[in-house]
């Protein structure tokens, strides 16, 4: 492939990944808002828990896959940082599962 | 400023060259190795004095040998010393620096500065932790110090801050060596080298640097709680203010566990090249022992709670620990046997590392059959804090780990140092060392089924348990000696001991392939691997199994003519010498311990840092082979952005430790204001969002460059730390807010969660614009190259990104769930 090739390639997939960050951005703005939107409503108040996690978590895996660009890259990465993720969220269920049976006296 | 990488002669051995300032800078990967080696056999001795002192204490009742004062701090000092200043850094430090990159075929590790930093701080860490010495103020609350004992209001002398600051400094570095070696061994392995062929040792310090990266957060953040406790008056140990001290065992052990495994995975890797070169026999099982080796790390990190079953966490949770401690002497027991396997049918060859082999394989039994008793709730409530503790924690870590390490120095020292020790004094230091061992040890067991608590500083002459005692002490001596003898055997060796061959005890792996001591640059040619036990398939061919015979029925897959070829000769680059990472570590132990004496020493201490670390950031403006240098061998990606990857998954679990605290002390303040009253969601919805954009920002930065549009990349990177900005100026506003209405880090349990959490989270973000703001300098004045620009925003850009998801979930939990009462 001509150097000229690889250039107007590499600009196609500029302009398409330009096009995908803002709609990205769109999306994250618009759950932002619904979490914030839903937070102020009291009749979801027992739902709120589920549903923030539901929705922080699409913002987070938006974040990673195409800014973070693991939706593009060698999927070693992902086998890296996947991990941690996994055992961080052991280490705050368990701590909280733990401390929660001992506040409450079993 | 140093040069470009150089290139060296060809006859150069490691150790020739470069004076004091030349060990002062160096980077190479077998000259940290020897600093950790000589430090750690100072703090070894050190250690080793404070244990003999509380052993005379010991040996007869009702002593004052030592004051029950000094006791304490004799006690604490010693099992900080032998756990973080000896057999952790001397696996970690010593061995796996000196020997992985030359078992998996590379010219150093990945990252040679950051090597050089984590030993210089674990150095620093060092001395810290042993600072107290000077000022009758060491250490003295034990070396797990639990809380509440470590707050100000009953340690108040300066004992547990050099305690809490030295173990933050130290473990800074581990991390740092967690993450070098980690990528290291993901990426630099030598053309060939899978991981179904990689020696059992790499295996094993994988799986410990592994374990490292997600130990060490947890105990990071445990010890921050201690410092805002301790320093800034906040509670978070404190059941006055709703808190308990429980969270410190659960933190301090969600690290503890997985160090004990930290500390035996290297023992393991040691004794099964030991035991497979002096059995002349590949290992028995070599998949099995790597699943296992794998299984372990996999299982000790959620074991922790058993150390913790006298406190009484439920029937429920006691079972689940129990479970799963028990469990993990399942892939233990396939070690031993495995190593049992390995020597039937063999031509066992009793050399001193095998006797030390030989020795830890019965020894380390002994401690893991004890342990699984421990395993047991009902059993480990009779045994906790008694001496059969003591006697179960030594057999596993000084019959079974520091005689592996031993054994490990046996074997590898004619690597090391190109001479040979004295056989015969050795087998003395061996036989000597094994009957002072037992005779200290053993007695504990009963010592402790009898009753006597471990860390009582003297006892009544009517317990029964005198005589024990006494043995116990002169066993200790027996140690003692045989220490001497290891020390009079290396001074010997090193004054005038037989020259070492390349190749002294017919070994399997490439280190054996090299001159002895090897060259700075390891291998002239990287060699190309063919199959396992590469250098002994090279030596014996096809199908090789035994010394001198050869078996028709080895498997085509693991074996391979010509097994250790070589890429052709190239040029060879290796890194330049660099005062920066002693620098740094100097920057950050003044920053962190300054605090002690002098205020303004931390603030230069900070300062030292930011600077030290820039500047090596830019040390090689131009070196356009270092960044060739920089793509794995066996993967094909950048080290860095391996590295930059494993970084953000340790912080998760930083995070993790953090934001798992705020979730349990929730809706549990005794006072006010809580998160319901206080949090100000207009503003913070609106520093979401400008976070949520520098996101974007930062992506069309990093387009920019990649298109070479330079002038557009700092445009976008500008906006990006513009967008930084403006959220660090939302969270100053929203502190300087919540302080004047009252809420300190020491008004309640919220008021402390929230400002740690909250805090590191914008200290991440601060970190975040000055690293962008130096990429923008170095873009305007030119100083990148195209590829290594690249890199840089791209981690910057990771970096950044991952800053924003952990705010992305702090937003949710702490402020839009903040009219939820109780997690």
């Amino acid at each position: 492939m001509s150097g000229s090739a690889v250039g107007h390639l590499e600009h196609e997939i500029h302009e398409s990944r330009t096009a995908t960050y803002l709609l990205v951005a769109l999306i994250l703005t618009a759950l932002t808002a619904a979490e914030v939107w839903i937070s102020y409503i009291p009749a979801l108040l027992p739902v709120l828990v589920p549903m923030l996690l539901v929705l922080s978590g699409a913002k987070f895996a938006l974040v990673a896959l195409f800014y973070m660009h693991l939706h593009y890259d060698n999927w070693v990465f992902s086998g890296v940082f996947v991990p941690f993720l996994f055992l961080a969220a052991f280490v705050i269920l368990v701590l909280l599962g733990l401390m929660m049976r001992y506040f409450s006296g079993f | 400023m140093a040069a470009l990488p150089k290139e060296i002669g060809h006859e150069e051995t490691y150790l020739e060259g470069g004076g004091i300032l030349g060990w002062l800078t160096t980077v190479d990967h077998k000259r940290i190795a020897i600093l950790y080696g000589v430090t750690v056999l100072f703090f070894f001795l050190l250690g080793g004095i404070e244990a003999l002192l509380m052993r005379i204490q010991l040996a007869r009742p009702d002593s004052h040998f030592v004051s029950a004062y000094v006791y304490n701090e004799l006690f604490t000092m010693h099992g900080t010393t032998m756990i973080f200043l000896v057999v952790m850094p001397v696996g970690l430090g010593f061995f796996a620096n000196f020997i992985v990159p030359l078992q998996i075929g590379a010219r150093d590790v990945a990252f040679p500065r950051i090597n050089a930093l984590s030993f210089w701080i674990f150095l620093c860490g060092g001395i810290v932790l042993n600072l107290g010495w000077l000022g009758n103020a060491a250490p003295d609350a034990g070396w797990f110090g639990y809380a509440n004992l470590t707050e100000r209001y009953y340690s108040p002398g300066l004992n547990v801050d050099f305690w809490s600051l030295g173990l933050l400094i130290s473990g800074v570095g581990s991390i740092l060596s967690g993450l070098n070696f980690f990528v290291t061994i993901i990426n630099m392995r030598a053309p060939g080298m899978t991981f179904m062929r990689l020696p059992l040792f790499t295996w094993s310090v994988l799986i410990m640097f592994i374990l490292i990266l997600v130990a060490f957060p947890p105990l990071t953040v445990g010890l921050i709680f201690l410092v805002m406790d301790r320093f800034f008056g906040a509670h978070f140990y404190d059941v006055v203010a709703g808190a308990t001290p429980l969270l410190w065992q659960h933190l301090f052990w969600l690290f503890g566990h997985p160090e004990v495994y930290i500390m035996v995975l290297p023992a393991f890797g040691i004794m099964s090249e030991i035991v497979s070169v002096f059995s002349r026999k590949p290992l028995f099982g070599y998949p099995v022992m790597a699943y296992s080796t794998v299984l372990i790390g996999f299982l000790s990190y959620g074991v922790w709670a058993h150390h913790m079953f006298a406190v009484g966490m439920g029937p429920t949770a006691d079972a689940a620990f129990a479970l799963s401690s028990m469990l993990i002497a399942i892939p233990t027991g396939i070690k031993i046997f495995s190593w049992i396997a390995t020597m039937w049918g063999g031509e066992l060859n009793l050399k001193v590392p095998m006797l030390y082999a030989l020795a830890f394989i019965i020894q380390f039994t002994m401690g893991g059959l004890s342990g699984i008793m421990h395993a047991q709730p009902a059993i480990d409530l009779q045994q906790t804090d008694s001496y059969f503790v003591v006697a179960h924690f030594h057999y596993v870590l000084f019959g079974g780990s520091l005689f592996a390490l031993l054994g490990g120095l046996y074997y590898w020292w004619p690597k090391v140092t190109g001479r040979m020790m004295s056989e015969k004094l050795g087998k003395w230091q061996f036989w000597l060392t094994v009957i002072g061992f037992n005779v200290t040890f053993f007695p504990m067991h009963l010592l402790g089924a009898w009753g006597m608590p471990r860390r009582n500083y003297t006892y009544l002459p009517y317990m029964g348990w005198n005589r024990l005692n006494m043995l116990s002490t002169v066993g200790a001596f027996i140690i003692a000696f045989a220490i001497l003898l290891l020390l009079i055997n290396m001074a010997m060796s090193l004054r005038d001991g037989e020259r070492a061959s390349a190749d002294p005890w017919d070994g399997r792996t490439l280190e054996w392939a090299i001159p002895s001591p090897p060259p700075e640059y390891n291998f002239e040619r990287i060699p190309i691997v063919h199959g396992r036990d590469v250098f002994w398939l090279d030596k014996y061919g096809t199908g090789a199994t035994t010394h001198g015979r050869i078996s028709g029925g080895a498997s085509a897959s693991d074996v391979g003519v010509a097994a250790l070829e070589a890429e052709p000769a190239t040029e060879i680059h290796l890194p330049s010498p660099s005062i920066y990472p002693l620098l740094i570590a100097l920057g950050m132990t003044m920053a962190i311990a300054g605090y002690l004496l002098w205020l303004r020493i931390a603030l230069t201490g900070v300062f030292l840092t930011v600077f030290t670390v820039i500047a090596m950031a830019f040390e090689y403006p131009a070196a356009g082979a270092e960044v060739h240098s920089a793509i794995g061998e066996s993967t094909g990606l950048d080290n860095r952005k391996v590295g930059i990857w494993s970084f953000i998954g340790s912080e998760s679990i930083f995070f993790a430790s953090l934001i798992a605290t705020y979730m349990v002390y929730k809706g549990r303040d005794l006072v006010g204001p809580t998160a319901e009253t206080i949090l100000n969601i207009p503003l913070t919805s609106t520093t979401t969002f400008v976070l949520l954009m520098s996101s974007l920002t930062m992506v069309l930065a990093q387009d920019s460059f990649r298109i070479k549009s330079d002038r557009w990349g700092r445009r976008w990177l500008l906006a990006t730390i513009l967008l930084g900005l403006v959220f660090l100026g939302g969270q100053v506003f929203e502190f300087h807010d919540f302080y004047m209405r009252g809420l300190s880090i020491s008004t309640n349990l919220f008021g402390e969660t929230f400002y740690t959490l909250v805090g590191f989270h914008g200290l991440h973000v601060l970190i975040g614009v000055i690293i962008l703001s130096c990429l923008v300098g170095a873009s305007y004045f030119g100083w990148f190259d195209e590829r290594r620009r690249d890199m840089a925003v791209e981690e910057a850009a990771l970096y950044w990104h991952f800053v924003d998801v952990v705010w992305i979930v702090i937003f949710s939990l702490i402020y839009l769930m903040r009219a939820v009462t109780k997690a």
